[in-house]
């Protein structure tokens, strides 16, 4: 028993200092880092090049990496993205950091290169020394992980509670406008924090690396796990989590010994022990109405906020020429490309789809779901095996699989009714790690990797006529998405989005729009993934993992997450642009587009309408611009137009 | 304290209502009552707890003690979406309003949920999205805006407007849920002085009109005084004095209140108050 705990205690102290530098970064900049996985990984993977691929001396590399390169790298992205993400609002601040936590990681594998071996050695010298105390077993690199959670700690609370740069930085969480009017720059102390905080990103990266591996994956893992003692800390209190983090990693590796090595459960389990943690703290905290959005600064700070770059855009329905002309565009792509292409066109159709769920979810609603691409895969899957195993007709499959999969929308979407947005945010990432976790993986639909077979209807098996098929789905859905923004109950989104209270005292019900919402972008994306599902020919949960959702949105947002067409756009880019690159270009550019929608949604910082919106604004401020030169007699002031509206 | 005196129930009434935050007492057994067609003041001083007994009549906030009802009925663990399709409308010290919609599109969504509630959910299936408004419903918004001299903004998002303007929509979107009783938190501020008295000429039109009965919180004691048939006055959130305008301005406890013991014989507490908020304004500016 001691060995497990020995062993879950290292695991706990690595997710305590990751939670550790979420919390400190948190409370100080009122960001939560979604990208702080990726920095872990770019940390460790600087690490990893100096020490094995460079040569250079292990504690030389470990300096180098962790104390100059993650500061460094912190500073930067502190300079380009997250110092104009205080005033954002929550979604801008998600999408942006889930934008970086896509960009960074490819942006790293282009500069240094693609692993294929993903294990990595820690900062223990190689052999690994193993000690034997008590009867137990502990490596060094379980001994230095303990070490550097000591060493975090204890310097850590010195500098917080008896230095002058503490006191700075507990001022900045109090309120950065009083911070500022003593004579303190607030952007100078955030800068600190930052370079702190990605410091520990370094370090909890090159700690877990011998263990989850040097992979993206194994790094958002890490992020993902310690966001459920983030949550537990109710995303402030930094003692709490530290505990929460270190008891996670006790139950992760005492379960094991309770649980058959060999079954399926365990597999499902074992992974699943930090999430659950989240969903309990998160249901706790719920219920204890204590899930809200917290304030962010002080009295002062929220008195003088203005709400820069994020004034919402009214929606009044005009500007059809756009969308109508890309749909015909888009309807034109299978009647002159080949085979292949017209696939991949016929693919990011069906993802439209699925994409159109985030648009209704997020763009309209203001509800940040991470979740979509699970209704997505349910759809998908309830659908191949409606068709497959009981042999139904594949369009009615996928109708019904979407029908079924509503509930769980709607249950998602009573129980986050009452949450702040960033808590919503992550009890959908969760529930879509849950679903992964324990039913994606389940042998009945995950079939070693390969999924289920999915039929498409015997009169559009090849890929033009499906991808009519998918496209003309697309259409309807898109008119009930502008019909819906359009009518009352459009409206009334738009009102519960933007004021419960002003909503409840004019008699409007929050509880039953959201649940609207929520029903009608779970069936939009069970619908979507059906699709994706029947352009593959098959569902397959591992187009389906929440980390890809992650990408869908970024992609979504780069384009615009309010305009319809822009989840046509953003499906048809995500499906098609890698095939692109990877066609037209050497090997080595094949994640360029992966960087590109990260970067898009970063881009979010400073444009939150969307690159698409973007341009449509710079259009029109074009050709007014051109007809003001035609007609100076016409130059008079005008009332501003709402922005970024194409349906 | 009693209210106005009448046959038929006031539209809305507090009953020895006592809020409690904790060890503070905001509220201490109030009593308030708006009749039919009638406009009740109520005034007091910063932190006397004029919100706060508007967030209990409106239910946003459930009273530790005491009742409230609408038209006799008890109300008091009614929702306030439920009081507000009672004919319960309120507007807000800083506005609740909604910057994703247009002016125009305010009051149109607070007219459906009076007059065309299903619509939320039957605009889905039959295309309403699409399909232009009824002739009534565009003469009745259109009247409203009209009203509140709100026609030139109709097409405008409302975020950025200007903050008198804003307050003038929440009144035209409370407006348009034809209410039985409207409760106004500070109706008058951000408004220039022609802008509050075409408020007044609006709120007492209103009221002769349609009936409705108006129940107002106002730092501008003059308006009060002026349009009000019945004044309350909150100090420390207990009912300190309650009668007609004349009464509530000689008031001795009033007085005190608003001027402390040392009260000056030649500044009423109304031309106190106006000062203070006159100096609070150039104190801003």
């Amino acid at each position: 028993m001691l060995s497990y705990v020995v062993a879950g205690l290292a695991l706990g102290a690595i997710y305590a200092i990751a939670a550790a530098s979420l919390v400190v970064t948190h409370v100080s900049s009122g960001v939560f880092n979604f990208a702080f996985g990726a920095m872990a990984f770019a940390v460790a993977r600087f690490y990893y090049f100096l020490h094995i691929e460079q040569g250079w001396p292990l504690p030389l590399a470990a300096v180098v990496a962790i104390g100059l390169f993650g500061p460094a790298l912190g500073v930067l992205l502190y300079a380009v993205l997250f110092r104009h993400l205080r005033q954002r609002s929550p979604l801008v601040k998600i999408a942006a950091t889930i934008g970086l936590s896509v960009a960074l990681p490819p942006l790293v594998n282009l500069a240094l290169g693609q692993l294929v071996n993903v294990t990595a050695p820690g900062l223990a010298p190689q052999p690994v020394a193993v000690y034997r105390p008590f009867g137990t077993v502990v490596d060094a690199n379980q001994l230095i992980t303990y070490a550097g959670l000591a060493l975090v700690l204890l310097v850590g609370t010195a500098l917080l509670r008896f230095t002058d740069t503490g006191l700075r930085v507990r001022a900045l969480v109090d309120s950065p406008a009083l911070t500022a009017m003593s004579g303190v720059s607030p952007a100078r102390v955030s800068l600190g924090v930052w370079a702190f905080s990605a410091l520990l990103a370094g370090l909890a990266g090159v700690l877990v690396a011998p263990t989850a591996g040097l992979s993206v994956e194994g790094m958002t893992f890490l992020m993902a796990a310690a966001f459920a003692a983030v949550v537990a800390a109710r995303l402030r209190s930094l003692p709490t989590a530290v505990g929460v983090a270190l008891a996670m990693g006790v139950v992760t590796s005492v379960i094991q010994r309770y649980l058959d090595p060999e079954s399926a459960l365990s597999a499902q389990i074992v992974p699943s022990v930090p999430f659950l943690f989240m969903l309990a703290f998160l249901l706790a905290h719920a219920l204890r109405g204590r899930a809200g959005d917290a304030p962010t600064g002080g009295v002062l700070d929220r008195a003088i906020r203005t709400e820069s770059g994020t004034a919402p855009t009214a929606t009044t329905g005009s500007g059809y020429v756009a969308p109508l002309l890309t749909i015909a565009v888009v309807a034109c792509l299978p009647l002159i490309l080949d085979d292949f292409w017209t696939g991949l066109v016929a693919t990011g159709i069906a993802l439209a789809t699925a994409l159109l769920s985030c648009t209704l979810v997020t763009g309209e609603g203001g509800m940040i779901w991470l979740c979509q691409i699970t209704f997505a895969g349910l759809g998908a899957l309830f659908a191949a095996d409606l068709a497959t195993n009981s042999g139904w007709p594949p369009l009615a499959a996928v109708l019904v699989s979407a029908v079924c999969v509503v509930p769980v929308g709607v249950v998602l979407g009573l129980l986050t009714i009452r949450l702040g947005n960033l808590y919503v945010a992550l009890v959908t990432l969760t529930f879509g790690l849950l679903a992964q976790n324990l039913i994606f993986m389940r042998d009945r639909f995950y079939n070693s990797g390969q999924g289920i077979y999915m039929p498409r209807p015997e009169w559009a098996l090849d890929n033009r006529t499906f991808a009519f098929l998918s496209l003309a789905v697309f259409c309807a859905l898109g008119v009930f998405a502008v019909n819906l923004r359009r009518s009352t109950a459009g409206l009334a989104v738009t009102a519960v989005r933007w004021s419960e209270t002003g909503s409840r005292t004019l008699g409007l019900g929050v509880v039953p729009v959201k649940v609207l919402v929520s029903a009608v972008a779970t069936f939009v994306a069970a619908v979507g993934g059906g699709f994706l599902a029947l352009a593959y020919q098959s569902a397959l949960p591992d187009s389906f993992s929440p980390f890809t959702g992650l990408v869908w949105l970024a992609v979504l947002v780069t384009v615009g997450a309010r305009p319809v067409v822009g989840a046509l756009v953003a499906g048809l880019a995500f499906a098609v642009l890698p095939s692109v690159f990877q066609t037209y270009l050497p090997t080595r550019w094949a994640e360029v587009p992966v960087i590109m929608f990260g970067f898009g949604a970063v881009m979010l910082a400073r444009d939150p309408e969307g690159v698409l919106a973007m341009h449509a604004r710079q259009l029109r401020t074009v050709s007014g611009w051109l007809r003001t030169r035609r007609t100076p007699a016409a130059d008079k002031p005008s009332a501003p137009t709402p922005q970024g509206e194409l349906v | 304290m009693t209210a106005l005196a009448g046959t038929t129930p006031p539209r809305i009434e507090a009953r020895g209502v006592t809020v409690r935050f904790g060890g503070l007492v905001a509220l201490d057994s109030v009593d308030l009552a708006v009749p039919p067609g009638a406009v009740v003041g109520l005034v007091g001083p910063n932190g006397a707890g004029k919100s706060t007994l508007f967030a209990v009549l409106s239910g946003l906030l459930r009273p530790s003690s005491g009742a409230v009802l609408m038209d006799g009925r008890d109300v008091t663990s009614v929702s306030a979406q439920a009081r507000a399709r009672h004919g319960l409308a309120r507007t807000f010290q800083h506005p609740e309003l909604f910057p994703g919609l247009t002016v125009r599109q305010h009051v149109v969504l607070a007219y459906r949920l009076r007059h065309a509630r299903r619509r939320i959910w039957t605009d889905l299936v039959t295309a309403g999205g699409f399909r232009r408004a009824g002739a009534e419903e565009d003469r009745r918004v259109d009247g409203i805006l009209a009203a509140l001299r709100l026609t030139p903004y109709v097409h405008l998002p409302v975020a950025g407007l200007p903050l008198g303007t804003g307050r003038l929509l929440e009144i035209a979107r409370a407006l348009a849920v034809d209410p039985n009783v409207l409760l106004l938190d500070e109706p008058s501020s951000g408004l220039d002085a022609r802008e509050t008295d075409e408020l007044a000429a609006t709120l007492t039109g209103l009221v002769a009109e349609h009936g409705v009965s108006l129940l107002l919180v106002e730092h501008d004691v003059e308006l009060v005084l002026g349009i009000s048939d019945f004044v309350h006055v909150l100090d420390f959130g207990v009912g300190i004095s309650a009668g007609t305008p004349a009464e509530v301005r000689a008031d001795p406890a009033v007085r005190a209140a608003y001027l402390g013991t040392e009260e000056d014989e030649h500044d009423g507490p109304d031309e106190n108050v106006e000062h203070d908020r006159q100096d609070e304004e150039r104190a801003t500016a």
